[in-house]
């Protein structure tokens, strides 16, 4: 009968003391048969492993706590067991000497779940952004697209339809390619109308990503041919929310921007992707070729064939942009495809900041490892003669320092259970901090504390426990047996080897705080110059409401947008209002080319510029100045000439030497060319935000408008001195009495937009300025516990000096001078470091050097004040030692 | 000595060793936490019912010895209990000890 033992039982008996064994694995057995009667057999399995586990855990342990001794345990893990029980010994007795100093114990706690629980977080969200892989199958084969033009400073710049097409019909190297552009869509039909994310894309999206509609069909080429009806995917979100997950939505109409579309499928609930969109529409093949291949705008991404390297397909696509610079020089010269990871594409701009982070909670937790080494060296120290009798008692030294670094590791890892409670609460603090932007990254979503952030987390705290722990384990298991003996009772200093190792942790404090400092300078700088640049307008007191009319044709739009503003300017405290797409610090910004009336084709520089369409009253509305000509008025409409406004830019560039008003330029490049008149300039303005240069600006009438999807897409801008709460219900009336069914999108104010454009370099500073106040207080904190060591250690010899007449300043000089040359050195070297270190920053930088002599000059001194503040008040307590005490204690 | 003893008997000793007084011959640990279940509704765990079994022998309240080995268990052999006359001593005084408090306070409790 003994093989129906369950294997577990048969286990566990092992960790159960020898005279127990039989008894009570005896019971289990009969309870486990009872219960598999009663309850069956995978419950009496679950209960038979839980109860083992228990059993052996509570008896090893209690009968450990009750000093009794263990029996010996099975002989298959005799080995195992000598050792545990041996490590157990050294973990008691180091819970037992962190529980007698809680003071020590606490400083200790605290500086380490401070540094791991750091580290833990931001392990965390570069772990879930930069490190795992993009949620698709063979995700390293699919990359991102985009159009070279290094004449304009662009090395990944948006793709212009006509090319994407050639692209994908001539390549080699891609089973398939895709082009997306975002934007957002009225849906309409079955249920009220609603403005909702989408993305339009071309057949093979799906096919590049490795999805599979989890319901109905993917989009084909044949969906692509103009004039067919437009096709739809929903998101899995959408469906459940706006369908009720009905099966029916398949197939049903609905209309999308007024257009009629058919739902064809549906997409899985795990699909992704950057733009988190509601509803995925197909991109209908264009008609007009050739402005297609001015108008920059799409976004490119292909999936490698199987067996296609990265050279190949770079040499692939350089070939067709080689050919395509040659065939259309107008649009094309000087273009060539550029590729890269996809990955890459999506995490590039906030890869540098993650990393900066990730360097600046290390540097927090190495001065937090270097805060308790000191701790425990004043402790070691204070415990020489405890390890000096273990030693003459026959203790070797491996076995004192395996003890030592038990003690140690003990700590770290409750230090580092903290942690994960620090991180787990600096994550959700995260998540309600993070700037809208962060929601695009991929894995953002996913970010937790998981088991692997948890197994960092574990390996970090057990490093962390022998790195802080080597330093003193050795300084203190290497006493001379004697003096350690000796030495006891009398306050001399320590061995001047331990001296040296203090003093050489100081230090190295001091240099990992002045380079988390100076790194924090330089982003609180930059982030002072980013708010200090002018965006060109007046940015209070203007509301923004876009508001996205399909309906009707190109004529009746220009009149709904008319109506609608002379609605808004009657309304009561509104200033100035206007339309106008797009707006300053709003999403996506296409760019296109135009030719300029009489000019060579050949132009040396791409000519090139943002189009924007506004209405009259544009520029006074947003406080942008008028440098030269005249603005639009309500005259400039479709019919009359076609007049145009540039930027300051523009003209720099392209009339460097005359006089721009009354040229003529074309955006179209249709044939016979419509020539718009350029009749004003006006000032830069920050358009992509405030860190970007001005690119060239070309402003139109939205009644003359080139295109009229753009000239739909309006949003109003309102210069008010109404509270937003007030205004968006009153311009959420002017619509709806114009047109009940016609949805208006978030209305929000212009600051609001600025201060979210630089939400994520705000972010990044608030996180590397506390992780360098953490450095700063925790220096202070060590420097302060080492100098009032110090200073008690010294107090038999102050008291010997002042007993023989020297002054208080004299022995104040004296302990200053001490702790200053080390101060000077660990600044010293900080410098250096952060010279080296900080041009990893450049990229997060902003009117500042790395190498700004100002910032660290005023960073060393604030760092040396705050050093002195912690030298002068244990200093000055050496100077109140009456010399009378000092003698008698020794 | 004895007193003393009788003073440290723990609650939950006390339910044990009584226990196994009410099971005369088949005292072991299993009918153990079932009659304690039984007559106090109290759902204790089998790790506290070993330790207190275990603990209450070193202290020498109980006795103990293995029975055969019978198949239902896998081959292995129950342990029985029996309480040592000291134990018997330091129940009846600790019954004697509470009787005494108890007395006249049935009326302050209804």
């Amino acid at each position: 009968m003994r093989d129906q033992v369950p294997l577990v039982l048969r286990l566990f008996a092992r960790f159960i003391p020898g005279d127990l064994r039989e008894p009570i694995a005896g019971d289990l057995h009969e309870e486990y048969l009872a219960m598999r009667q009663r309850r069956g057999a995978v419950r009496a399995d679950g209960w038979l492993w839980w109860q083992s586990l228990r059993l052996a855990l509570t008896f090893r342990w209690e009968r450990a706590a009750h000093g009794r001794p263990l029996p010996p345990i099975g002989d298959e893990l005799r080995g195992f067991g000598s050792m545990w029980d041996g490590l157990r010994q050294d973990i008691a007795f180091g819970a037992r000497m962190l529980r007698r100093q809680p003071g020590f114990t606490a400083v200790a706690l605290l500086a380490l779940a401070l540094g791991i629980g750091a580290n833990t977080a931001i392990f965390s969200i570069v772990d879930a952004v930069l490190w795992r892989p993009l949620p698709y199958p063979s995700p390293n084969d699919v990359l991102s697209l985009g159009e070279q033009r290094p004449s304009e400073n662009r090395v990944h710049g948006p793709v212009a339809p006509a090319d994407f097409y050639d692209w994908r019909s001539d390549n080699a190297a891609f089973a398939a390619m895709a082009a997306i552009e975002p934007g957002p869509a009225n849906i309409s039909g079955a249920a009220e109308p609603e403005r909702v994310r989408a993305i339009t894309v071309t057949a093979e999206f799906l096919a590049v990503i490795g999805v599979k509609p989890a319901r109905g069909r993917d989009f084909t080429r044949e969906d692509e041919a103009p004039g067919r009806t437009l096709v739809a995917l929903l998101s899995d979100g959408f469906w459940r929310r706006r369908f009720g997950a009905a099966p029916s939505a398949i197939g049903q109409a609905i209309s999308v921007d007024d257009e009629p579309c058919t739902i064809v499928g549906v997409l899985p609930a795990a699909f992704w992707w950057t733009t988190t969109p509601d509803i995925v529409l197909i991109y209908p093949t264009q008609a007009n070729a050739a402005a297609s291949r001015a108008q920059h705008s799409m976004d490119v991404i292909g999936r490698l064939k199987p067996g296609v390297s990265f050279e190949q397909a770079r040499a692939d696509m350089d070939t067709i942009g080689k050919r395509l610079s040659a065939e259309y020089p107008q649009t094309n010269a000087k273009h060539a495809p550029h590729l890269y990871p996809l990955q890459q594409a999506l995490v590039g701009d906030v890869k540098p900041a993650l990393l900066v982070l990730l360097g600046a909670v290390g540097l927090v937790l190495l001065i937090a490892c270097v805060n308790v080494a000191m701790l425990l060296l004043a402790k070691a120290a204070g415990r020489g003669r405890e390890i000096g009798v273990r030693l003459a008692l026959g203790a070797g030294r491996a076995r004192l320092v395996r003890q030592l670094l038990t003690e140690s590791v003990l700590l770290a890892i409750t230090g580092g259970a903290a942690g994960v409670l620090v991180a787990a609460w600096g994550l959700s603090a995260f998540r309600a901090i993070a700037p809208a932007s962060f929601a695009a990254l991929p894995g953002i979503a996913a970010v937790s504390i998981d088991l692997r952030v948890l197994g960092v987390a574990l390996a970090v705290s057990a490093v962390t426990g022998l790195v802080f722990g080597a330093v003193p384990a050795l300084t203190a298991s290497d006493q001379k047996l004697t003096s350690a003996l000796q030495e006891e009772g009398r306050g001399g200093s320590a061995g001047a080897r331990s001296a040296r190792v203090r003093a050489a942790l100081v230090v190295a404090e001091l240099a990992l705080s002045l380079v988390l400092l100076v790194g924090a300078a330089l982003l609180l700088v930059s982030f002072k110059r980013v708010l200090d640049v002018s965006p060109g307008f007046e940015s209070q007191n203007i509301v923004l409401a876009p508001v996205d009319r399909q309906s009707g044709t190109n004529a009746d739009v220009v009149t709904f947008y008319q109506s609608l503003l002379e609605r808004v300017r009657a309304l009561p405290l509104v200033d100035a209002a206007a339309v106008a797409s797009p707006l300053p610090f709003v999403g996506v910004d296409g760019r296109t080319g135009f030719r300029i009336e009489g000019r060579t084709t050949q132009s040396p520089i791409p000519v090139r510029a943002r189009p924007r369409l506004i209405s009259p009253g544009y520029f006074a509305t947003l406080g942008i100045p008028l440098l030269r000509g005249r603005t639009f008025t309500d005259r400039d409409v479709k019919g009359l000439p076609d007049v145009v406004i540039i930027n300051a830019a523009a003209a720099r560039r392209y009339w460097p030497d005359d006089n721009p008003i009354g040229r003529r330029i074309d955006v179209t490049f249709a044939d016979p060319p419509r020539w718009y008149e350029i009749v004003g300039i006006v000032g830069d303005v920050k358009h992509a935000g405030l860190e970007q240069d001005t690119d060239p600006e070309a402003y139109m009438p939205h009644a003359q408008a080139p295109y009229s999807g753009q000239a739909r897409r309006l949003t109003l801008v309102v210069r008010t001195r109404t509270p937003l709460a007030t205004m968006a219900p009153m311009l959420k009336n002017a619509v709806i009495e114009i047109d009940r069914n016609q949805p208006v999108g978030a209305i929000r104010t212009m600051e609001d937009l600025i201060a979210a454009s630089v939400a994520p370099r705000r972010l990044n500073l608030w996180l590397v300025g506390a992780f360098a106040i953490v450095a700063l207080v925790l220096t202070a904190a060590g420097l302060y516990g080492v100098m009032s060591y110090l200073v008690a250690q010294r107090t038999r010899e102050v008291g010997v000096r002042m007993a023989l007449g020297a002054s208080p300043a004299s022995v104040l000089v004296l302990m200053l001078r001490q702790a200053g040359a080390m101060m000077v050195l660990g600044i010293g070297i900080g410098l250096a470091g952060a010279l080296a270190l900080t041009s990893t920053l450049s990229s997060l930088l902003f009117g500042v050097t790395s190498k700004d002599p100002a910032i660290y000059a005023g960073v060393s001194l604030l760092l040396a004040l705050v050093a002195l503040l912690a030298i002068a008040v244990p200093s000055s307590r050496a100077t109140r030692v009456d010399p009378l005490t000092a003698l008698r204690d020794s | 000595m004895a007193a003393t003893d009788v003073t440290s008997l723990g609650e939950f000793e006390h339910m044990v060793l009584l226990a196994i007084m009410r099971l005369g011959d088949e005292a072991y640990a299993v009918p153990v936490r079932d009659e304690i279940a039984r007559c106090t509704g109290r759902d204790v765990s089998r790790g506290s019912i070993y330790i207190t079994l275990d603990r209450l022998e070193t202290k020498g309240y109980l006795k103990s010895r293995l029975a055969d080995p019978t198949p239902e268990r896998g081959g292995r052999a129950k342990r029985y209990y029996e309480l040592r006359p000291r134990a018997v001593d330091a129940l009846k005084e600790s019954r004697r000890a509470l009787v005494a408090l108890w007395r006249g306070l049935e009326a302050a409790l209804s």
